[in-house]
């Protein structure tokens, strides 16, 4: 029997097995994937052109690559590497659609998984690859900084 | 039945200002005016309901508030005007969600200040209490 977290993740996920994704919160609509991938769990981060949602000063508010590595590298992300588990680094993946523009970020677990918030649901533990498909694209930039 | 018998007093006895707010609202008034007012709240409530619900299945794995508030179901919210302010409000009250877009475009204002842009228990609470000076919600 299918697990009900796993059918209702199913939809906008096909990637997602038991194998490779453990849900490890209930839902909290208080900040997303973007926040939780820079380890902020009070925010909403976002560079929405109506000016609502946080987003680091200094880094324009748009909807591209450009910007939210930008703003990763205000927190010391400023490596492109791959998605391999380097020790002393500590590294986010940026998703995109196929315009690239920014859907989704997760951040590196010491065990070689990622940690992911979904939208306003639940945060996840996962293989990188389990979250790319219709719903957030695929990783287009792995950012790293060294573990201080 | 009912609303033929409405149509003609008001065609008899309408003034030329109600004539005009007739124009104005684009309402069928002696329709409008056949449907009690409790009738009419509960089915504006019912669309807000059944479209919130759609809008929170429909974008719960976004992180794009740009995405989410462009849903069309959210966008319909939206387009109730006025009208859905006191329903976001109340909905907003009763647990914290996304509704500073709506809230914002309606209104044209925007009580957050700079510095708690993201906190949604702050921007919640900020909005929250423009609503209460608006007399538009209740806070207990």
């Amino acid at each position: 029997m299918i697990q009900p977290w796993i059918a209702q993740l199913r939809t906008p996920f096909p990637g997602v097995t038991t194998e490779n994704c453990l849900p490890t919160s209930p839902c909290d609509v208080r900040y997303n994937c973007i926040a939780w991938a820079a380890e902020d769990s009070e925010r909403w981060w976002w560079p929405d052109a109506n000016r609502q949602y946080y987003w680091p000063a200094g880094i324009p508010r748009e909807e591209t690559m450009e910007a939210f590595e930008r703003a990763y590298g205000m927190l010391g992300y400023n490596e492109r590497c791959d998605t391999s588990l380097e020790p002393g680094k500590c590294k986010v993946a940026i998703y995109a659609d196929a315009n690239r523009k920014p859907t989704h970020a997760a951040r590196q677990l010491p065990s070689g998984w990622w940690a992911s918030k979904l939208g306003t649901a639940i945060d996840i533990h996962h293989e990188l690859s389990a979250l790319e498909g219709p719903a957030y694209g695929k990783v287009v930039i792995v950012l790293a900084r060294p573990i201080h | 039945m009912a609303a033929g018998v409405l149509f003609s007093v008001s065609a008899m006895g309408a003034s030329d200002q109600s004539a005009q707010l007739d124009r104005q609202l684009g309402l069928e008034l002696p329709a409008y005016y056949a449907i009690p007012a409790s009738r009419r709240r509960d089915s504006r409530f019912e669309r807000f309901q059944s479209l919130a619900q759609q809008w929170r299945a429909e974008t719960q794995w976004l992180s794009s508030s740009t995405d989410s508030a462009m849903h069309p179901a959210y966008q319909a919210i939206i387009g109730l005007g006025e009208a859905a302010l006191p329903l976001i409000l109340e909905e907003l009250r009763l647990r914290p969600e996304h509704w500073f877009w709506a809230l914002k475009a309606i209104s044209n204002e925007d009580p957050v200040v700079p510095r708690d842009r993201g906190s949604i228990q702050k921007m919640r609470q900020a909005w929250l209490r423009w609503g209460e000076a608006k007399g538009l919600v209740s806070i207990p």
